[in-house]
């Protein structure tokens, strides 16, 4: 079965859930959501089973490229996808509050039904290796987040998360359509391979493709939730329900990787522009660093926390870009940093999974996303407690979760990065880094166990759907797991 | 006849133009035309260079620019009308389309 | 097999108090099943000398860095999973049944997490998982001393030593990737530690390079150890902590880092010791005199023996820096002996604590008479702490210095930096002593209750003072296993 039939059958699917939500008259939509769930979960085995993951990458019509990564960012979007769903499902009670009032589950389904769209969008940004491709699948991610991140028409924190994310994030698409624009009048090529050559052929001149590639980068440096392209975040992630929030942090950041992995790598590689690039990119690095940590620090909204911790780990996965350098290459000792990046991907999309999974449960019962709601949750929910004991405690990077050997691989990258250009300033913001993140993710678990429930109405008994418990319980292991056997993940690759 | 470097100069001061409308209005309506104008900078200086492409002022050989101007046009329409059917809802709950008045959040 | 087992048993135990098992006895049967697989292994150890790596195992983790999670001991290790065992059965054996809000599960599950994050330390044949073992300590011991701790500013302490110990070990992975990468190359990459050991002997990296790879490693692991002036995270997390934990803390853990050091740092980089040689004694110096002044100066019991056992982790990087065999079995015996003593007193502090309203070493007085047993115990601990002949501590000492003036002609700075440590035997003598007549001697001080009055676990108190008198008497159960 060729790789592309996947986003037909995921689009499919789509068009399936969205006919049975306009014209099936049973009220409950529930039915859509569990259709969706096993729907991805069936494209999940035919990638792992029908999909042919061929050692020569092909492509097909010179715009949609197959190779190990883009199977493997696929593989990352269904399941990101396929988790936002389980906790859409498990959202839905606090969902009716914010929707029409007339009719309880009115819209509930669109809900289920647009990140599938989105999911092919992320799907094709892991195949697309040409700049219009890359455009056009980035937009229809974007367009379909417009949509989610602003669906709770009665609240006003969504709305308002939906506005700042459609203004700024058209003015990234407008930096990168522009940039895309100049890279074509510099290099007369849109496909990366061309671009490629064209940097290599010495007949170009370095000002006006460095002028380009930073335009480029301010587009998806915005995606990948990079400082200064950041501001967009903590707002968004705040103002928007949590199933959505869980999707940007991992399926839009994921996605948004591979293409900047793509799309820098010919920049990098060629003499004419490699000095400019990194010295970009370790600006980037380094304020991103500061800034995601240091501001995470002082925050008391759980989500805006993890807003910020998501801007801090773009951080330390961009700390490996730089590596890429072409002179570097052949003395890494360990994986490449492609493969360090999507190992920490793949680990990000578990840890923080779990932990939106419990924050959504326990949040759609109190309705607060303080970190005092979680008080007391150790005596309340043990599972859910340690269940976000591991979780955080992998975002900290804590040995033997998957976070901490994530860490290992992108440290073990810039140390010796480092040793081979001297760029030890990144070294020292990223200790800096994960210094403060002991702190602010630590805050998390001391409320949970040492905080102890005020009132008698935080003694309510949390209920746990058992789709969600297996959730849970999978995620778990996969986070103890993959830390313990990284080869789990690394295999993949 | 104009040359390259006109179109572009043409082009890069819609592009500033369309900026500074995003960074100083507050009135979304007016952002968001802004953003088409900026969007519209980019095709005029990618039909630009795809004109003056192929060297001695004739077009490039292959057609890959005026494709990518039809996707952009597409993509701001679709822009466009998701993003009027936010600030529709927005005015609705708030009747305000002032961004400086959306400040519930802060940290 | 069987280091696997004593690594993975409390692990598997604190699994089964999470999923409901009974608390305590689950974790004394496991602690105890540790302390006789443990006396095997050392038996078994004694047998062959020491010399060599046994029991070991090995699973692959990832091909390229060689990544493998394994297991032996030799001698060193040997000696510090014993010292592991015991602490983590005595501990175990004083902790209630029940926390003092009445939960059960983590009260039980946390110094098991600890002791199986130390086993896995000492014993792991890689590097990675040296690293990565000792780190499962951090959130137990935040979670118990945030939870459970004493006083009022207990989360500040909690916080305290996480972010010192996170530091710390975010300092020290630097330091051991920039060393694995520098003595591997991209083909033969490996973690295991008696590879990298051999290596670094023929291939003997630059003294420059040397020197800045040292540099992290020591501040990392010397931050863990409370190296001067990096200490400060020490005595206040003794001294809140609930008593398995400080026994578990200050007996086990906080060797780890003179294990690293000694096991990574000396054996791969000696020429970058070479270079911090006389920043290193100053440091221990100050860790000696300065902190042991400070020590004086307490005002709490539970404080100073906090500051006490700072103190004494001077003499172990003494032993560190004489840069011989003598030196170092010194150190290792000090490691042994130190950890011992320190667990004793630790848990003697905290029957008192059980008993008192107070801690404070002006407001208690006259206890001899009243619980006896503790005040024996405490004499013998303090003697042992002190360093007295007949102790283990003393023996160490006596090979510490014996280290230092091993084949010196004249008087170097480390034969000034022993003679100046010396004195550090008086300055303990002066507050251990202060603190036994304070608080068994003289008169009952007014308003002082006994608040229990029930009777004592006497077994890991005797145990450990027979333990301490054992190797104290025969020094050579311990040093027979190290390399002469």
């Amino acid at each position: 079965m060729p790789a592309y039939y996947l986003e037909i059958l995921i689009l499919l699917l789509g068009f399936t859930m969205l006919g049975i939500e306009a014209f099936s008259s049973n009220r409950s939509r529930s039915g859509i959501a569990v259709l969706g769930i096993s729907g991805l979960f069936v494209v999940l085995l035919f990638l792992i089973i029908a999909v042919p993951s061929s050692e020569v990458p092909y492509d097909y019509w010179g715009i949609y490229h197959v190779d190990k990564w883009a199977l493997f960012y696929k593989a990352i979007a269904i399941l990101t996808t396929l988790l936002v769903l389980v906790l859409a499902k498990d959202f839905s009670s606090a969902f009716k509050k914010y929707t029409s009032q007339s009719n309880e589950f009115s819209g509930i389904g669109e809900y289920y039904c647009l990140p599938i769209f989105v999911c092919a969008g992320l799907m094709w940004m892991a195949s697309a290796k040409d700049l219009i491709t890359i455009f056009v699948s980035l937009e229809l991610v974007t367009i379909g987040f417009y949509v989610l991140v602003s669906f709770m028409r009665r609240n006003v924190g969504s709305l308002e998360a939906g506005v700042k994310y459609l203004v700024l994030g058209a003015l990234s698409t407008g930096f990168l359509v522009y940039g895309i624009a100049w890279i074509f009048g510099v290099t007369g090529h849109f496909d990366l391979s061309g671009i490629a050559e064209a940097l290599n052929s010495g007949e170009i001149e370095k000002k006006p493709i460095i002028f380009a590639f930073a335009l480029l980068m301010v587009g998806l440096g915005f995606k990948v939730a990079a400082v200064p392209f950041h501001i967009w975040v903590p707002d968004v992630y705040q103002g928007t329900s949590m199933p959505i929030t869980a999707f940007l942090s991992v399926g839009s950041k994921a996605a948004g990787f591979i293409v900047l992995l793509r799309v820098i790598e010919p920049f990098l590689n060629s003499p004419l522009t490699s000095s400019s690039v990194i010295l970009i990119l370790s600006f980037l690095v380094c304020v991103t660093l500061f800034f995601g940590n240091l501001v995470a620090i002082k925050q008391t909204n759980i989500k805006r926390l993890l807003a910020y911790s998501s801007i801090a780990h773009a951080g330390f996965l961009m700390m490996a870009l730089p590596a890429m350098e072409s002179g570097f290459h052949s003395k890494l000792i360990g994986p490449s940093p492609m493969e360090s990046i999507s190992f920490y991907l793949a680990g990000y999309l578990l840890m923080t999974m779990l932990c939106f999974l419990v924050i959504t449960i326990v949040s759609s019962l109190t309705d607060g996303e303080n970190i005092d709601d979680l008080r007391g949750l150790g005596a309340r929910s043990p599972l859910l407690a340690f269940a976000m004991l591991v979780g955080v405690a992998s975002l900290a990077g804590i040995p033997l979760t998957v976070g901490f050997f994530g860490k290992f691989l992108l440290f073990n990258i810039a140390i010796q990065y480092a040793v081979f250009s001297g760029s030890w300033y990144i070294v020292a913001f990223a200790v800096l880094g994960a210094s403060a993140g002991f702190y602010y993710y630590f805050k998390i678990i001391r409320a949970m166990y040492c905080g102890g429930a005020e009132q008698d109405g935080d003694q309510l008994a949390l209920t746990i759907s058992t789709l969600s418990r297996v959730v849970i319980i999978v995620l778990l292991a996969g986070v103890i797991l993959c830390g313990v056997f990284p080869k789990l993940i690394l295999g993949f690759l | 006849m104009p040359t390259l470097n006109e179109y572009l100069l043409m082009g890069g001061l819609l592009f500033v133009i369309g900026l500074c409308g995003v960074m100083i209005r507050s009135n979304i309506i007016v952002i968001l035309m802004s953003l088409e104008m900026m969007l519209s900078a980019a095709n005029l200086t990618l039909v630009a260079f795809w004109r003056f492409g192929g060297g001695e002022g004739l077009p490039a050989d292959s057609y890959n620019a005026q494709v990518m101007v039809f996707f952009v046009i597409t993509v701001a329409a679709a822009e466009v009308a998701v993003g009027l059917a936010i600030i529709v809802a927005l005015f609705r709950s708030r009747q305000t389309v002032d961004v400086e008045e959306l400040r519930s959040m802060k940290g | 097999m069987i280091i696997d087992l004593i690594v993975f048993i409390p692990v598997i135990a604190a699994l089964a108090i999470g999923l409901g098992a009974e608390g305590r006895k689950t974790a004394l049967g496991a602690a105890g099943a540790n302390l006789i697989l443990g006396l095997i292994v050392i038996s078994e150890l004694m047998r062959k000398g020491g010399e060599e790596l046994i029991f070991e195992t090995s699973t692959v983790i990832l091909e390229n860095p060689k990544l493998t999670l394994g297991f032996a001991v030799d001698g060193m290790s040997g000696v510090l999973l014993l010292l592991t065992v015991i602490v983590t059965f005595c501990a175990v054996y004083v902790s209630p049944e029940k926390a003092p809000d009445g939960k059960v599960k983590l009260y039980h599950i946390a110094p098991l997490l600890i002791s199986a994050g130390a086993l896995g330390a000492f014993c792991s044949t890689d590097l990675f998982f040296l690293f990565a073992f000792h780190e499962l300590a951090l959130i137990p011991t935040f979670l118990m001393i945030g939870l459970y701790g004493h006083g009022r500013d207990k989360l500040a302490v909690a916080w305290k030593i996480t972010i010192y110990l996170g530091v710390g070990s975010l300092i020290l992975l630097g330091g051991l990737i920039a060393l694995y990468s520098n003595l591997t190359s991209a083909e033969s990459a490996t973690f295991n530690i008696a590879d990298l050991t051999a290596i670094a002997e023929t291939m003997q990296l630059d003294q420059e390079v040397q020197k800045w790879i040292f540099l992290p490693l020591f501040l990392g692991f010397g931050i863990l150890v409370s190296l001067f002036p990096f200490h400060s995270w020490a005595a206040p997390a003794y001294a809140s902590a609930p008593t398995s934990i400080a026994m578990l803390h200050a007996g086990v853990l906080k060797k780890f880092g003179l294990y690293g050091i000694l096991r990574v740092a000396m054996p791969m980089l000696p020429k970058g010791f070479e270079a911090w040689e006389g920043l290193i004694l100053v440091l221990l110096l100050g860790n000696i005199i300065y902190v042991g002044f400070v020590t004086i100066s307490q005002k709490y019991l539970d404080r100073m023996l906090g500051n006490s056992s700072v103190m004494h982790m001077g003499y172990a990087f003494l032993g560190i820096a004489c840069v011989n065999h003598i030196g170092w079995n010194g150190a290792v015996l000090m490691m042994f002996a130190h950890g011992i003593s320190i667990a004793l007193l630790f848990a003697l502090c905290g029957s008192l604590r059980e008993r008192l309203s107070t801690l404070e070493l002006s407001e208690i007085g006259g206890l001899a008479s009243k619980v006896p047993f503790l005040a024996v115990s405490f004499g013998f601990a303090a003697f042992a702490s002190i360093g007295l002949p007949g102790f283990a501590n003393f023996a160490s000492e006596i090979t510490i210095l014996f280290g230092a003036f091993n084949g010196a002609g004249e008087v170097g700075n480390l034969q000034k930096a022993a003679i100046l440590a010396l004195w550090g035997v008086v300055i303990s003598a002066v507050y251990m002593l202060r603190a036994y007549r304070n608080v068994f001697q003289g008169d009952s001080a007014q308003g002082l209750t006994l608040v229990r009055r029930d009777s004592l676990n006497k077994i890991p108190i005797i145990l450990m003072i027979v333990v301490l008198l054992l190797t104290g008497f025969f020094p050579n159960l311990i040093l027979s296993m190290l390399p002469s």
